[in-house]
Formats: C-alpha cells, sequence, structure tokens
C-alpha cells in the first residue's frame, strides 16, 4: 500500500488485521488460534474515528462539521511546522529533520519491526509508512516549490481530516522501541518521527491516549503519582510493606521515608506499590542487608518515577522530570537511583539530562548498577540453589538499546541462579525486542485497543519467550522470566493471561529483586510465589 | 569564455553553496536532547553498554574508544555493513553501486592530480610520478564506472521487482538512478574512445588555467553536460546522506556525552530555556508566545487544582 492512500475517504478501515495472517507462535501454540480483534459497536463506530484499522485507541471524536474538519487539518499542519522550527522544538530538532531529510527508502528498517512483522506485514504497521505519510505532507506542504513536481518527487499527497484522523491513531501503533533505527544503513530513525508526531498532537491540538495524558501525566501532576496515589496514601503503604516484610522475613525493617542528607534517593514506579508490592520489598529488605543509606520521597510526584510526557509531550515530561530533580536537590541526596521501570530510566537518566545546566543536575543511576555493585560487594550472601528453575531475562529497551545498561542484571542473574539455569532469548541485549507495552500500550486500554496490543504488539515478546524455553514446556517445570521493568511486567502479564500462557507452559514472571531476595542465605522462606502456590498447599 | 566551461564552473560552484548551505544548516541546530542508541563503539564494550553500567559513572574519567569508533565506521561506509548484514539481497546491488561511485570519485581526483602534474610540466610519458598518478586513474575509474553502471542497473531491477520496494520507490528515484547509470556509461565509452583520458585531463586543466579548452566529441560533451548537471543537483538531495551520516551518528545516536557542568552547554541550555512556546494547547500555556520553555516547563497547571 502506498503512503498516499492513507488520504483515502472510504471512511474504511485501510487494512483488516486477521488472526490468519499473523506470524506463527512456536509450540505449545502451534496450532493456536486467536479470537479476531473485536469490532467496535455501532454506537462506537458512530462516535470514534476507526478509518485506520478498524481500532479505537484514542478514541478521537468525529468532527461535527465541515469547518471543525478543517480546522483541525489546519492546526495540524501548523503544529507540524512548529516541529520543523528552533523556539518551540530545540529539543529535536536536529535528529527529526536529519530522519525527515535522509530516507532512501530501501526498506530495511521493516523487518526489525515487531508489530510490523508479526501483524502479517500490513503495511500500515511499516515503520516507514508513518513517516513517509510525515515527511511527504512537510515537503508538499511546508517546503518551498513543494507542490513543484509533486507527484514526481514523490510525495503528492492529500492533506484532508481522514489523513490526520488516521495518523492520530497510526501514532499509537508503535511502542518507540527503536529497533528500526537500530538496522537503518543511514541512521534514520522512524521511532522518533512516531515521538514527534505524538508530541504535534498533543502540544498542538490537545490529542493524546487518555490514559497517558488526562489519567497519566496530568493525575501525576495533580495529584502526585499516575496511579491517583496521594501522598497520605503513600504513607500508610510503605507501613503495610514493613508489615508485609515482617510477615515474610520474620524481621521488621524501618524503610526510610524523606531522610535528609542520605546518599541516595530511591525511585519506584508508583504502579510497584499496588501491582506488585513484592517489588519495593525487596528492594528495601536488599538495602537494608548491604547497609545503603538512602530514602525514599513522599513528596507530592516525588514516589512516583515514571514519567509519560517521554512519550508524548515534552511539556508535561519535562514538569515531571524538573520536579523528580528539585525533589532530590531538597532532599541533599548525592544521587538518584532508579528502580525497575524502563522509561523512568531513560526520562531521567538521559532525556532529562540537558534540562538544567549542568550544575544543577543531581546525578541519575540504575538500580541495576547499584545492585551489581552489592552483589560484587559481598555484602549480602546469596544461595544460588534456591533459584533453581529456568530463567530467561527481559531487556527493557529503554534500559538497554536506549541506555546501554547490559551487563550488570546479567552479571546478577549469574550469580543467584544454578549454573545452566539462566538462558538468553534470541536476540537480546541492545538487539532485544520491546515488551509490546512501550511508550504507554502496558496502560492503554480503551476501545478495542487492548485486543490489537496482545495479538500483535506483544507477540513477539511471546513468541521470544516460548523460544527461550522450547525443550522443557511442561508446565508442571517451573519457568521464570525475569522481567525488571514494572511496565514491561504489566504487558508481559496481560499477555500471559491472554495466551493462557502459565497453565499450558508453567511460565510465570518476576522483577530482578524479587529473585535477588529469594536466593539471600538469610531468607527462610522462599520469597517468589507462583500463582497455584495456595492451591498445592 | 566557453559555454562549457562556464557551466562546469557553476556547477562547481553550486555544489559549494548548496554543499555549504547544508551543513551550516545542521551545524548550527540547537543542541538536542540526548537521544543515544546502542551499542555506541565509543563505550569500548562490544556488547553494546554504556558507561551506566558503571556505578558513581559521573565521578570517573571517560575513556573515548576511538579505534572502536573507525573499525566500526570504515566497514560501515566503505562497505555498507548494514545492509550486509540486515538486507542482503539489497546488498548485493548497492555495494557495487556506491564502490562504483567511491571509485570513479578517486579516479576524478586522481585525475585532477594529474592535469595539476600536467600544468607544471610533468606528464605521464616523462614523469614517472604522473605515469603512476595516469595509472591509478584509469583503474580506479574504469572499475569505478563498471561497478556503478552494474549498481545503478541491478537498483532499478531491485526496486522494480521487489513488491516492497516497488510500492515505496517514486518516480524520482528511478530518474536518480538512471540519470546515475547514464553517467557511468558515458564516462566507460569516453574512456573507450580516449583510453589515456587525454582529452578529459586537458579540459580539467583548462579549466584550472582559465584558458581556452580541448576540442570534445559528441559524447564527450554528453557525458560532461550529465556530470556536471548531477554535481549541482546532488546537494538538493538525499543522496548526500554520506554526509549525513556523520550528524545522524556522531551527533545524534553516538552523542551520549554527559550534562556535567560545561559552561559551553550551559549557556546553550539558558539560551534554549529562554525560546519563546507558541504550541496551542491548552495545558501547554504557553499564551501564544508569551511565555518561555523556562516558564512553562516550571509551571504546574494542576497544583491549584490539587488543593
Ligand atoms: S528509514 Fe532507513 S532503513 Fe528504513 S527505508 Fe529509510 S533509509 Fe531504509
Ligand atoms: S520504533 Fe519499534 S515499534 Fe516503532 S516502528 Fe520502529 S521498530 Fe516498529
Ligand atoms: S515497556 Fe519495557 S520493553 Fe517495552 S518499551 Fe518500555 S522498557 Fe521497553
Amino acid at each position: 500500500m502506498r503512503a498516499e492512500e492513507i488520504a483515502s475517504k472510504s471512511g474504511q478501515p485501510l487494512v483488516d488485521p486477521k488472526p490468519q495472517d499473523y506470524a506463527p507462535l512456536p509450540p505449545p501454540y502451534d496450532k493456536y488460534e486467536d479470537e479476531p480483534i473485536a469490532e467496535l459497536t455501532a454506537d462506537q463506530k458512530a462516535k470514534w474515528e476507526h478509518s485506520l484499522d478498524g481500532v479505537s485507541a484514542l478514541n478521537l471524536p468525529r468532527p461535527e462539521s465541515k469547518e471543525e474538519e478543517e480546522r483541525l487539518v489546519r492546526a495540524f499542519l501548523s503544529g507540524l511546522e512548529k516541529l520543523l522550527q528552533k523556539e518551540n522544538n530545540w529539543t529535536f530538532l536536529q535528529p527529526l529533520t536529519l530522519s525527515m531529510e535522509y530516507c532512501a527508502r530501501c526498506q530495511t528498517c521493516a523487518d526489525a519491526c515487531p508489530v510490523y512483522e508479526m501483524s502479517g506485514r500490513k503495511d500500515i504497521y511499516r515503520p516507514t509508512f508513518r513517516s513517509d505519510v510525515v515527511r511527504k505532507i512537510a515537503k508538499k506542504y511546508l517546503s518551498p516549490g513543494g507542490k513543484i513536481l509533486a507527484g514526481f518527487r514523490g510525495h503528492d499527497i492529500d492533506l484532508n481530516w481522514e489523513v490526520v484522523a488516521r495518523l492520530a491513531e497510526l501514532a499509537y501503533r508503535c511502542t518507540l522501541c527503536r529497533r528500526c533505527a537500530q538496522v537503518c544503513p543511514i541512521g534514520v530513525d522512524n521511532g522518533l518521527i512516531t515521538h514527534e508526531l505524538r508530541k504535534l498532537f498533543s502540544q498542538e491540538l490537545g490529542i493524546a491516549a487518555a490514559e497517558i495524558h488526562s489519567k497519566g501525566s496530568v493525575k501525576h501532576l495533580q495529584f502526585g503519582s499516575s496511579t491517583g496515589m496521594v501522598k497520605a496514601a503513600v504513607v500508610d503503604i510503605i507501613e503495610y510493606l514493613e508489615d508485609d516484610i515482617e510477615e515474610k522475613t520474620g524481621k521488621r525493617i524501618k524503610i526510610p521515608v524523606n531522610k535528609k542528607g542520605a546518599e541516595i534517593l530511591l525511585v519506584h514506579n508508583a504502579g510497584e506499590f499496588m501491582s506488585w508490592p513484592e517489588n519495593p520489598m525487596a528492594f528495601a529488605i536488599l538495602f537494608d542487608a548491604a547497609g545503603i543509606d538512602y530514602t525514599l520521597s513522599t513528596e507530592t510526584i516525588g514516589y512516583d518515577a515514571v514519567n509519560y510526557g517521554v512519550w508524548y509531550d515534552d511539556v508535561q515530561f519535562a514538569r515531571v522530570a524538573l520536579t523528580h530533580l528539585n525533589i532530590a536537590r531538597d532532599l541533599g541526596v548525592k544521587k538518584i537511583v532508579i528502580g525497575e521501570c524502563g522509561h523512568a530510566h531513560k526520562a531521567l537518566s538521559v532525556i532529562a539530562d540537558r534540562l538544567l545546566p549542568g550544575q544543577q543536575m543531581i546525578p541519575r543511576e540504575s538500580s541495576y548498577t547499584l545492585l551489581w555493585d552489592i552483589v560484587k560487594s559481598g555484602k549480602i550472601k546469596f544461595d544460588p540453589t534456591k533459584n533453581d528453575f529456568p530463567v530467561t531475562l527481559h531487556d527493557p529497551c529503554n534500559i538497554v538499546r536506549l541506555m546501554g545498561v547490559v551487563k550488570p542484571q546479567r552479571e546478577i542473574l549469574k550469580a543467584i541462579t544454578p549454573p545452566g539455569r539462566f538462558r538468553e532469548m534470541t536476540p537480546h541485549g541492545v538487539e532485544n525486542y520491546c515488551c509490546g507495552g512501550g511508550s504507554g500500550f502496558a496502560i492503554m486500554g480503551s476501545g478495542n485497543f487492548p485486543d490489537w496490543k496482545l495479538r500483535l504488539s506483544c507477540r513477539k515478546k511471546v513468541q521470544q519467550i516460548l523460544g527461550a524455553f522450547q525443550g522443557e514446556m511442561d508446565p508442571s517445570v517451573k519457568k521464570m522470566v525475569c522481567s525488571p521493568c514494572s511496565n514491561c511486567k504489566g504487558m508481559i502479564r496481560d499477555a500471559f493471561e491472554h495466551y493462557e500462557v502459565y497453565p499450558k507452559t508453567g511460565i510465570w514472571y518476576t522483577g530482578l529483586v524479587e529473585m535477588m531476595v529469594n536466593a539471600m542465605v538469610d531468607q527462610e522462606q522462599p520469597f517468589l510465589e507462583w500463582p497455584d502456590e495456595d492451591e498445592d498447599e | 569564455m566557453d559555454i562549457l566551461q562556464l557551466l562546469t564552473y557553476l556547477s562547481g560552484v553550486v555544489f559549494v553553496v548548496a554543499f555549504a548551505a547544508k551543513l551550516l544548516k545542521y551545524f548550527t541546530m540547537p543542541m538536542h536532547v540526548r537521544w543515544e542508541l546502542y551499542p555506541i563503539p565509543h563505550e569500548g564494550k562490544p556488547y553494546g553498554g554504556s558507561f551506566f553500567e558503571e556505578v558513581d559513572h559521573w565521578k570517573k574519567t571517560r575513556h573515548k574508544d576511538h579505534m572502536a569508533q573507525y573499525a566500526f565506521m570504515v566497514p560501515e561506509i566503505l562497505f555498507i555493513r548494514a545492509l550486509y548484514e540486515d538486507n542482503r539481497p539489497l546488498w548485493y546491488v548497492t555495494f557495487p553501486f556506491h564502490m562504483g561511485l567511491y571509485l570513479s570519485i578517486g579516479g576524478l581526483v586522481f585525475l585532477v592530480i594529474g592535469a595539476i602534474l600536467q600544468i607544471i610540466g610533468l606528464m605521464p610519458g616523462t614523469s614517472a610520478l604522473a605515469q603512476l598518478v595516469h595509472s591509478i586513474t584509469i583503474i580506479l575509474a574504469v572499475i569505478g564506472f563498471v561497478l556503478g553502471a552494474i549498481g545503478a542497473v541491478g537498483l532499478i531491477i531491485r526496486r522494480l521487482s521487489d513488491p516492497l520496494l516497488r510500492d515505496t520507490s517514486v518516480p524520482i528515484d528511478y530518474f536518480n538512478l538512471v540519470w546515475l547509470g547514464a553517467i557511468f556509461v558515458t564516462s566507460f565509452l569516453v574512456w573507450l574512445t580516449d583510453p589515456g583520458f587525454v582529452v578529459s585531463r586537458n579540459y580539467l586543466a583548462s579549466l584550472l588555467t582559465f584558458k581556452p579548452r580541448p576540442e570534445l566529441s559528441a559524447l564527450q560533451i554528453i557525458n560532461l553536460l550529465l556530470f556536471i548537471g548531477f554535481w549541482a543537483y546532488f546537494p538538493f538531495t538525499h543522496m548526500t546522506h554520506m554526509v549525513s551520516k556523520y550528524f545522524m551518528w556522531d551527533k545524534v545516536k553516538w552523542d551520549d556525552s554527559p550534562n556535567v557542568g560545561d559552561a559551553g552547554v550551559d549557556a546553550k541550555i539558558k539560551t534554549y530555556l529562554g525560546y519563546p512556546v507558541t504550541w496551542a494547547a491548552p495545558h501547554i500555556g504557553a499564551e501564544g508566545g508569551k511565555k518561555t520553555w523556562a516558564d512553562v516547563a516550571t509551571t504546574n497547571p494542576w497544583t491549584e487544582q490539587a488543593k
């Protein structure tokens, strides 16, 4: 399909991603047939734009009049213009312009993209499809003489409301994993173009996925956490964690909170407190045992390390990142250590690095790095035989491909599992595949988007996980995916539920610190829990 | 002055000015936020690791492994390794094409050197140096023309036969390939009619000395026009990606320099934070450019509501 076809006025979806076209999964899923993606109801179809692929992630309302349509199209074009101005987009102007101007149309990036591959190579999900539409519009409508020989030069695209509506949805069919950018011989970054497109929609038209904007970064700025958790609740939760730790370890540990002058401010994705409290608990147990001088913060925003702005809006991003830095500065800590959250790593360590003059920055460090240091120090004794089950490791793209933290988590796993138990996925490390929940997908659940993500964006990861355990698929053999990122865990949890992975194969998931505590010599009870354990007892 | 010579000078001027403008545009863009992509060869960790793997990395001196960088860059530029690894069918045609280009340009450079030697009186028959230059010129150019022509035709066939490439190629892609292919083919024919490139060297010498040009055959004129036309057109196309690669790699994918308090960087950040913002969505609160980046980034429009 040519990029120009996005302007089709048929009102019909450009593709129908059918299960029979999806890339196959390995055994025991070789005969598995998915249900088709649920169709939107007649009422939803009447209300929401869905002409990209029949899926509505944004629940974008249809414009009420021709004038409204025209206004939105004009706003889109003005947003595109702003993306290409240094005042409005100094943050990404250079990489964006390079990626806009130099694609050689070789399509090498296509097969690097998990969404494109797993959909059965549907054109609209190809990394260059989206970018080409944006490029063509910019060339035709914003460059001098753009309309001259537009057909010959390959950018004779019509800009109408259909294009804008489809592009808005299309901006949410890419996980920003940037695997495509890694293989491009020129260095073009189609993931970046998606990122910029999302910014255009949010910063100019106020259009974004509700889960990441109004129910995400707005809640974060308003209440202190994208989960909606307020300060008082965090204080209570931390007390519960202390109780639970006592129950599980027989030891009362005081979790330090708002401790001025502590060496380290440890920040967690607040989703962990609610969905996987064992994770912050495990951090507390390990840091206590290693004698780390640290603190958590219960300041508004300071107890939630997430920063959804990194997926769609530079201003929302900067607001949260600057608050994180301010809180650390007020506490007088020497560094911020980021818990198991991939995008929080990238947001605070990498992207926020040039938001303030150097002297005002607070050093940021990955928890993986510090944890490896703890393991190397020998301050905690581990007994690898306590983790005597096959294990594989999921690499969160934000921490690995986008930050270069590759080795610490592997060294830790090797130190806490018996020889031969840890195996890599293919491929892994900086060439890994996203869990499918990147760029907000893990938390996005509007319309029929969950059906789409469970079938297409996370399918590659499911394929890889099954691949890592081939030959050991007997469900009675318990196997673990170590996934040290809250978002990835969320996606893997949902994928496992959808594909019924645990009952069919015995594969479960957890974080890194949980496995570390499980292997501690001092830890009498197993710390890890398997889903059917209650029934076993 | 002769019209052909004039056009040749003109094409040279357009090339230099347009290319300089392009470079200037990229060099003067604001420093962007970090957006690196691993592996980064100068980190010196072949598996793709970075300084973030070290505890207290900001306290340690950073070593950039420049050798690793060259070891990556040279095969990348000369052999187009990325395509060799990730898109072999295309590599079979694009490698000869690019190699043909490099060799032909090399041949041209040596032809210019030969012309300069000729001006100072060193001719291939009488000077060993001139003879060496002459031989290199011919070897580079002829192999270059053949490879380039094979590559250009191969690329056209590949674009037409692969369904995905056919769908995504646009007329100008074929036009460029045909144009470059025509340059390679006519250059080869020029060599067949003048195996020592004597006329071509004389023509270059005439340009360098501002003297009248030698007589050119129709074939030579066609070849010259095709070449100088392309020379002037080239800086305006995406084919300058050989140069943009420098920015793509060095300034984006591999730009991992941490912000640790450099006066120059600080001054830039302060300037950027003072830029006016005109993003129109209400939550930005830009007030049509009355607010700067510093203003909008330090305002939390929801704090009041929370209270
Ligand atoms: S983005 Fe890169 S890999 Fe993809 S088509 Fe363009 S040049 Fe080729
Ligand atoms: S960033 Fe990832 S998901 Fe998006 S187009 Fe590239 S490979 Fe596909
Ligand atoms: S959710 Fe995890 S794997 Fe997926 S993009 Fe984020 S960090 Fe990457």
